[in-house]
């Protein structure tokens, strides 16, 4: 397997506060990475540096696709492959459902605004094939009946997968989901899992993702990085991961009995 | 099969010709610029002719406004000194060095879209209501340096601004200047809705949406920001140009002041920030409510005020979101009675 995005020494303070440090990780192709770790463990940092979000500190490097990608801007960064969606899904609300996925799009329009100005032909007919592919994709995520209706009005389960089919419009080749299962009932959890595995077969992307339900790590992921006060405590395949101490501990503290805390982690 | 296809002749005729209507939006670009054409037959005197060339100044003004506030969600409250730059360039060009309005229009559109990029730098950095401070200063300092230029006629105003002339024919009357805005007020409606179903609309929607999702999705947000307020300030230099030019040709300073800027942002508003119908039915009917009320100048903020709150009570989203909605939940039904429907067999 070939490193698509690699990692070394990602660092970030914020005034005093050390966020990250000294990160390194390495992403295969193909590969599904989940990254766990409690709250304020640099999980969501760790991704804004990746995106361009924030500068990282001297000294990261992150190298998507062999190419150096530090601190360039957020759009640079999508525009080589690399979609994300946001813990706080930052839909288009005033915008329909398919404009939201045709903003997706963007990349590949391509037209020179004087073509877009006057509406030439030529953009109109490019207009109605996204729009048709844009269906299509509405339909694989389940929303197509609310193609029309503005992205605002859809419950919080529904954005969740509009976020999700807005990164994809963008037909990346890595797909960095932020929490996607947050907030959902178990029953969309499970319908979540088989649409980020359908994701992989259909679409052979990459996908790393950033998650607290462990259900959806476990059963998904290739390989589990585990962050705490921001530093790497452990990485490994799912099962390795349920059973180590440290990510025990930085789960639930020193207190908790090995067994309680492996019975807690199995059920969830 | 349907019904209209077993209707009488004539019947199947007019169906056919309104369902291609419908289906060639060319076709109703075309007829209502036909019905435009022949509105002035409809007009019973010079004022009102006067009112007509003014609504579509305006027009091309608040559609202007609309690109950058309503599309990109940009405030600007410089846009009437950006068409303040666009009517004095004009002028001067056309007076100082005779150049004819053909010429004026155009060179005074583009200098005003330069403006108009200077004018966008700031929303890199500022938003909202500093962004609006930002450019009221812009703006104040525009109308105050030609009040105090004798250049520019200073506070006594620049006149002898000539109509446009084709082939020795002066277009100084109301009636035959309409026949100048109104095709500029149609292209310039028309562009806008391209932009707006465009690509290049969608992503100043993104930008206005939220600037951090629209950069993970690929757009430059600095280039949008910036081409929004480049293309509005066309907008606004063209509408300058335009009224520089109309008889009698004269302009003042305080033609450009807040006052007036505030009347132009309540023709978006009322309207329906960035909705392109919206803007344009806005301009209409607040250029008439300011006109009639004239005579009652000192209660202006009042009725206007007044204005405001009962669009935003009962209108949030102006005229042109409120069609909007009416037309999105129709749609959604429409849709959702198809597929029951076809489940059904």
């Amino acid at each position: 397997m070939n490193a698509l995005l690699d990692i070394s020494g990602l660092s970030k303070r914020f005034g005093g506060l050390v966020a990250l440090s000294n990160v390194a990780m390495t992403v295969g192709e193909g590969e599904v990475r989940g990254v766990i770790g409690p709250n304020g463990s640099g999980k969501s940092t760790l991704f804004n540096l990746v995106t361009g979000v924030y500068p990282a500190d001297p000294g990261s490097l992150v190298r998507f696709r062999g190419e150096d990608i530090t601190n360039r801007e957020p759009h640079e960064i999508s525009r080589l492959g690399l979609a994300r969606t946001f813990q706080l899904l930052r839909i288009f609300a005033e915008m329909t459902v398919i404009e939201n996925l045709l903003v997706g799009c963007h990349r590949q329009v391509g037209f020179p605004v004087g073509a877009a100005l006057l509406g030439s032909t030529r953009v109109r007919a490019a207009e109605r094939r996204l729009r048709g592919e844009m269906l299509d994709l509405l339909d694989f995520v389940g929303l197509a009946d609310f193609a029309e209706m503005p992205a605002g009005e859809l419950s919080i389960g529904q954005r969740r997968l509009l976020a999700l089919g807005r990164a994809i419009a963008m037909r990346p080749v890595l797909l960095m989901l932020d929490e996607p299962a947050a907030g959902l009932s178990p029953i969309n959890v499970d319908k979540l899992l088989e649409t980020v595995l359908a994701l992989k077969a259909r679409y052979g992307l990459t996908v790393i993702l950033v998650e607290h339900v462990m259900k959806l790590v476990m059963a998904s992921c290739d390989v589990v990085t585990v962050l705490d006060h921001g530093e790497k405590i452990a990485e490994g395949p799912p099962d390795a991961i349920r059973d180590d101490h440290r990510v025990i501990e930085a789960y639930l503290g020193r207190e908790m009995k090995d067994a309680e805390v492996r019975a807690f982690l199995r059920s969830a | 099969m349907t019904t209209g296809e077993q209707g009488a002749p004539t019947a199947r005729g007019a169906r056919w010709f309104f369902a291609s209507v419908g289906a060639q939006p060319g076709y109703r670009w075309g007829a209502a610029f036909v019905v435009l054409l022949a509105l002035p037959l409809a007009i019973a005197n010079g004022y009102q002719q006067y009112l007509l060339d003014l609504i579509m100044i305006n027009v091309v003004l608040a559609v202007g406004l609309n690109i950058v506030k309503g599309f990109a969600g940009q405030v600007n409250v410089g846009h009437v000194a950006l068409a303040a730059i666009g009517a004095y360039t004009s002028a001067v060009l056309s007076t100082k060095f005779g150049l004819p309005f053909w010429f004026a229009l155009p060179l005074a559109t583009l200098a005003t879209g330069v403006v108009g990029a200077i004018v966008g730098v700031p929303s890199f950095r500022l938003e909202g209501a500093y962004l609006a401070l930002a450019t009221l200063g812009l703006a104040e300092s525009v109308r105050i340096f030609i009040a105090v230029t004798d250049y520019l006629g200073a506070s006594v105003g620049y006149g002898d601004i000539p109509p446009p002339i084709i082939a020795g024919w002066r277009l100084d009357s109301y009636a035959a200047y309409y026949y100048v805005v109104m095709p500029i007020a149609v292209i310039g409606t028309y562009i806008a809705f391209s932009i707006l179903h465009s690509d290049v609309g969608r992503a100043l929607k993104a930008v206005r949406e939220d600037t951090l999702a629209a950069a993970a999705s690929g757009i430059d947000v600095r280039k949008y920001k910036l081409l929004a307020f480049v293309i509005s300030a066309l907008y606004a230099g063209c509408a300058g140009s335009l009224a520089a030019h109309m008889a009698p040709g004269f302009i003042h300073p305080d033609d450009y002041n807040l006052t007036r800027m505030i009347t132009v942002i309540l023709m978006v508003v009322v309207g329906g920030l960035g909705h392109v119908w919206g803007g344009v039915i806005g301009a209409a009917l607040i250029t008439l409510v300011a006109e009639w009320t004239r005579s009652y100048y000192q209660y202006e903020f009042i009725i206007f005020g007044l204005i405001v709150v009962l669009t935003m009570m009962y209108m949030p989203r102006g005229i042109g979101g409120y069609i909007d909605r009416r037309l999105a939940t129709r749609r959604f039904i429409a849709l959702r009675r198809d597929k029951a429907a076809a489940e059904a067999i």
